[in-house]
C-alpha cells in the first residue's frame, strides 16, 4: 500500500512538468533535429545516387572546400554583396525615412504605397523584374533609358550587369522594410531635444547630425542586422533570374550548395557548404546584436 | 410491408430509365474507347488504383493531360499528376527515387536522364510488362511502329562508357527531338546570304545576317548548365569532327582539349559573341525560341520541333518565313546531330506497378499519341505511323515550304545520342558549360578552359567511382 501511494506520487510530480513542457520540448525537437541532421549529412559522403557508398568521412567535406576554387568566389561574392546591399539598403532606407517623416504632401499615400514591394513574394518579384530587364530595346527599362539617350544595358548578360542587377532587385523588394522600421523610429523619438536644438539655433544638418542619428542608431544597426542576415542567405532573386551566372559571377554560397546538393546530388558536399554560410551568419549577426545592445543602452542613458 | 415493396419496385424501375437515359453519353465513350478495346487484355484489371505521375513542363505535358480523362474512363484508375519546370521536376524526382517512396509511379524520363537512374537501380526494365500477354497485347500496341533509332535510344546495357542501344528498354518515348538549323529564310533571300554547311560559313551567314538586317545573326543556348551543350553545341561538334568524337574516350578521359574539339568551340563563341544577342551568356532555351520566334534572330541551331512554335502564326512573326536544313557537316560532309527523347518510364519503388504500365501503354498507344499531335501539337511524332498521317503530313508539310519534313528526315538517317554512358553527365555538361562561360568572357583561353574541364571531370568521375 505504502509502495502503490509512492508510486502514485511519482507517477503525478515527476511527470508533471515534462507533461507541461512537452510542446516546447517537441517544437524544440522539430527544430534541433533538422539541423543536428544536416550537420551530420555534412560529415558524410552522402551522394543521393550513390546509396550504397554511404560513409562517415569527418571533415573531408569541409577541408575539400578550400581547394575548390568556385568557393573562393561564392565566398567573396556573398560577403561582397552583402556589404553593398547593406549599405545601399540602409542608407537608401533612411534618406526615404526622413523624407516620409517630413510634412510632405502626399505621404500617406506613398506609405501605403511602400507596403507594395513587402507583400510581393520575391521570386515574384524577380521574374517581373526580369522581364522589365530584357536586354534589348524591348525591355520596358533599356526602352525608358533610351529616352535618356542611354545604350541598351546588358542587364543579365554581362557579369557586373548581373550583379547589379540583383542588386537592384533586391534593393527594391527590402528598401521598404528598412524605411518602415526607421520611420517608425523617427516617429517615436522624443521632441525636447529638438526643441531645444531650434532655441540654440542649430541647423537641420546639425540636428540630424547630433540628435536625429545618434538618437536612430539602435534602430540603424537593428536594420542592418536584419538586412545582413538576408543578404548572405538571399537565394530566390538569384535563382529565378541567373541562377548564379553568367560565369559564376552571381554565384553564392546559397547557390552553390544548392547545385551541389539538388543538381548533382551531392547532398553532404551541399550541407557542409550550408553550414559555412550558417557559421558566417552567426559570427556577424551576433557582432552586430553586440554592437545593438551597446547602442541601445548608450541612447538609453 | 406491401407498400414498402412497392417503393422499391418504383426506385427500381425509375434506376433503370435512368440508366437508360445514360447510353448516349456512353456510346461517345464506347467509340472513343474501342480503338483501345481491340486490345485482348484487360484494361481494368487495376481499377479503383490511383496513380501519380511526375510531369516535366513541356508541350507533351500539355497534350497528355487533355487526354487523361480517357484513360480514367477506360481503366477505372484514378490519375494524380505533379507537374514542375524542367529544373525543379528532377530535383524533386531524384528526391523521391532516392527515397524509395514510390510517389511517383509514372515518371518523364529519357536516355540521358536513364543511364544515371539505372546506375542508381531506380527504374525498372519494361521488357517483363511489355512481353506479358496479360498485360501487352503486342499485335496491337505495335513496338515496332516506333523508330527504331528512338527505340535504341532508350535501351541501356547499364554499361559505363557504351551500351546504348543495347539491354532492356527503360522508357518509351513520346517525342522525337533531334537538332538542326532554322533560319529566316525571307532574311537569306533578301540579302543573298547562303545557307551555312559549315561552322565557318554558319558564323560567316551570322555576321551578315547581323550587319545587313541589324538582328543578331544566331541565338543559342548559353546559361552555364548542361541544357546549354546537348542541342546545337554538341551536334555542331560533333558533325565537326565527323562523328569520331566524344566527350569521354575509351578510357574514360574527358576529351575536351582535342585540338578539333577547343577550334570548334573558339569558332562558336566567336560567333555568338560577334553575332549573338548580348544576354547569350542567361539565355535558356525557351529565351532562345522566343527570340527567333519574335524576330529577334537570323538563325537558331536546336530541337527540331520548335518548328511546332516558328510556324503558329497565332503566337509568331516567323510564321512561314523560316527555312530549315541540317546542323553545319564536318569534312566528312555529313552530319551527326544529338537526339533525345521525352519517354516514359516506372519508377522501381512504385507500388502499383500494372496500373503503372497500363498507363504508359495507353499514353504512347498510337491513338493517344495521334490525338496529342494532331488536337494538341505535340511534335515530332515518334511513331512512324502518326508522321505518316495524312493529316500530321499537311500540318508538318507545310513548314518551311516542304524543308522541314525533309530535313528531320534526313537529319534521323544519322543522328543519334551524342552523349557517352554514364551516371554523371549532367555535372559532366555543367562543368563543360562552365568552361564555355570563361571562353566567351575571355577569362581564359578556349585550350586552356576546356583543358581545366577537363581535369575537374576526371576528378569528379574518380569522385563518384566511375574510374579508377
Amino acid at each position: 500500500m505504502n509502495t502503490k501511494r509512492r508510486r502514485r506520487r511519482w507517477r503525478w510530480e515527476t511527470f508533471l512538468p515534462y507533461l507541461l513542457l512537452a510542446p516546447a520540448l517537441v517544437l524544440l525537437a522539430g527544430m534541433v533535429y533538422p539541423f543536428g541532421l544536416g550537420l551530420y549529412y555534412s560529415l558524410t559522403n552522402y551522394w543521393l545516387q550513390y546509396p550504397n557508398r554511404f560513409r562517415f568521412i569527418w571533415f573531408d567535406n569541409y577541408v575539400n572546400l578550400t581547394s575548390e576554387p568556385l568557393f573562393a568566389r561564392a565566398l567573396e561574392f556573398t560577403l561582397g554583396f552583402t556589404l553593398v546591399a547593406v549599405v545601399v539598403q540602409v542608407g537608401l532606407g533612411l534618406a526615404v525615412a526622413l523624407f516620409l517623416h517630413a510634412r510632405v504632401p502626399g505621404r500617406k499615400v506613398m506609405r501605403a504605397l511602400m507596403l507594395l514591394p513587402l507583400m510581393m513574394p520575391p521570386v515574384i518579384t524577380a521574374l517581373m523584374w526580369k522581364i522589365m530587364m530584357a536586354s534589348t530595346n524591348a525591355g520596358i527599362l533599356n526602352y525608358l533609358l533610351s529616352f535618356l539617350g542611354v545604350d541598351p544595358v546588358n542587364w543579365f548578360g554581362s557579369k557586373q550587369g548581373a550583379v547589379v542587377s540583383i542588386l537592384i532587385i533586391d534593393t527594391w523588394g527590402n528598401l521598404p522594410f528598412v524605411s518602415l522600421i526607421l520611420l517608425g523610429a523617427l516617429q517615436a523619438l522624443p521632441t525636447e531635444p529638438y526643441e531645444a536644438a531650434r532655441v540654440d539655433g542649430a541647423s537641420p544638418a546639425a540636428m540630424l547630425r547630433y540628435i536625429t542619428l545618434p538618437l536612430l542608431s539602435p534602430f540603424i544597426l537593428l536594420a542592418v542586422t536584419f538586412r545582413t542576415m538576408d543578404s548572405l542567405r538571399i537565394f530566390d532573386v538569384i535563382y529565378a533570374t541567373t541562377m548564379g551566372g553568367p560565369d559564376d559571377a552571381t554565384t553564392n554560397l546559397q547557390i552553390m550548395a544548392y547545385q551541389y546538393a539538388f543538381q548533382w546530388y551531392q547532398m553532404g558536399k551541399g550541407m557542409a557548404q550550408t553550414i559555412v554560410l550558417l557559421v558566417l551568419v552567426v559570427i556577424l549577426s551576433s557582432v552586430l546584436m553586440r554592437l545593438w545592445n551597446r547602442a541601445a543602452a548608450s541612447t538609453a542613458q | 410491408m406491401r407498400l414498402q415493396r412497392q417503393w422499391l419496385a418504383g426506385l427500381l424501375l425509375a434506376m433503370l430509365w435512368t440508366m437508360g437515359g445514360l447510353p448516349s453519353a456512353s456510346a461517345q465513350d464506347d467509340a472513343a474507347l474501342a480503338y483501345y478495346r481491340q486490345a485482348k487484355i484487360d484494361w481494368r484489371q487495376a481499377a479503383g488504383q490511383t496513380l501519380t505521375i511526375g510531369l516535366n513542363k513541356h508541350p507533351f505535358t500539355e497534350s497528355l493531360l487533355p487526354l487523361i480523362p480517357e484513360f480514367r474512363r477506360l481503366t477505372g484508375i484514378n490519375v494524380e499528376y505533379l507537374i514542375l519546370p524542367e529544373a525543379e521536376y528532377f530535383t524533386k524526382l531524384a528526391a523521391d527515387l532516392s527515397q524509395q517512396r514510390g510517389e511517383f509511379s509514372v515518371i518523364m524520363t529519357g536516355p540521358m536522364r536513364n543511364w544515371q537512374f539505372v546506375s542508381a537501380d531506380w527504374i525498372v526494365p519494361l521488357d517483363d510488362f511489355l512481353n506479358n500477354p496479360k498485360l501487352t497485347d503486342l499485335s496491337w500496341y505495335k513496338l515496332e511502329d516506333f523508330y527504331p533509332a528512338l527505340i535504341a535510344a532508350n535501351r541501356y546495357s547499364g554499361k559505363i562508357g557504351g551500351g546504348v542501344g543495347e539491354g532492356p528498354i527503360y522508357s518509351i518515348p513520346v517525342l522525337e527531338e533531334s537538332y538542326i538549323l532554322a533560319y529566316r529564310k525571307d532574311i537569306f533571300d533578301q540579302y543573298n546570304i547562303k545557307v551555312p554547311t559549315t561552322i565557318e560559313e554558319m558564323a560567316e551567314a551570322a555576321r551578315l545576317v547581323k550587319k545587313n538586317a541589324g538582328i543578331p545573326g544566331i541565338v543559342a543556348r548559353g546559361t552555364p548548365s548542361v541544357a546549354s551543350m546537348g542541342t546545337g553545341f554538341i551536334s555542331g561538334l560533333k558533325s565537326y569532327t565527323d562523328g569520331q568524337w566524344s566527350e569521354l574516350d575509351a578510357k574514360l578521359n574527358a576529351n575536351f582539349h582535342d585540338p578539333r574539339s577547343v577550334k570548334f568551340t573558339e569558332a562558336w563563341i566567336n560567333m555568338v559573341r560577334e553575332s549573338g544577342p548580348p544576354n547569350w551568356a542567361n539565355m535558356q532555351w525557351y529565351d532562345a525560341m522566343e527570340a527567333f520566334t519574335a524576330g529577334q534572330a537570323g538563325m537558331i541551331a536546336d530541337a527540331d520541333f520548335f518548328a511546332a512554335g516558328y510556324e503558329d502564326p497565332t503566337k509568331s512573326k516567323v510564321a512561314g518565313k523560316v527555312g530549315y536544313a541540317l546542323i553545319p557537316a564536318g569534312p566528312g560532309g555529313k552530319t551527326y546531330a544529338g537526339l533525345w527523347t521525352w519517354a516514359l518510364g516506372i519508377n522501381k519503388a512504385a507500388k502499383n506497378k500494372e496500373a503503372a504500365w497500363l498507363f504508359v501503354e495507353w499514353a504512347t498507344a498510337q491513338r493517344t499519341l495521334l490525338n496529342a499531335t494532331i488536337g494538341y501539337r505535340n511534335y515530332d511524332p515518334s511513331r512512324a505511323s502518326i508522321m505518316n498521317d495524312p493529316r500530321v503530313q499537311e500540318i508538318m508539310g507545310a513548314w518551311g515550304g516542304g524543308s522541314y519534313i525533309k530535313t528531320v528526315a534526313k537529319n534521323l538517317e544519322t543522328a543519334r545520342v551524342a552523349w557517352t554512358p554514364q551516371p554523371e553527365r549532367t555535372r559532366l555538361g555543367d562543368i563543360w558549360a562552365r568552361a564555355l562561360q570563361e571562353i566567351y568572357f575571355q577569362r581564359m583561353s578556349a585550350a586552356d578552359a576546356l583543358k581545366n574541364a577537363d581535369a575537374e571531370v576526371d576528378k569528379v568521375l574518380k569522385e563518384a567511382e566511375i574510374k579508377p
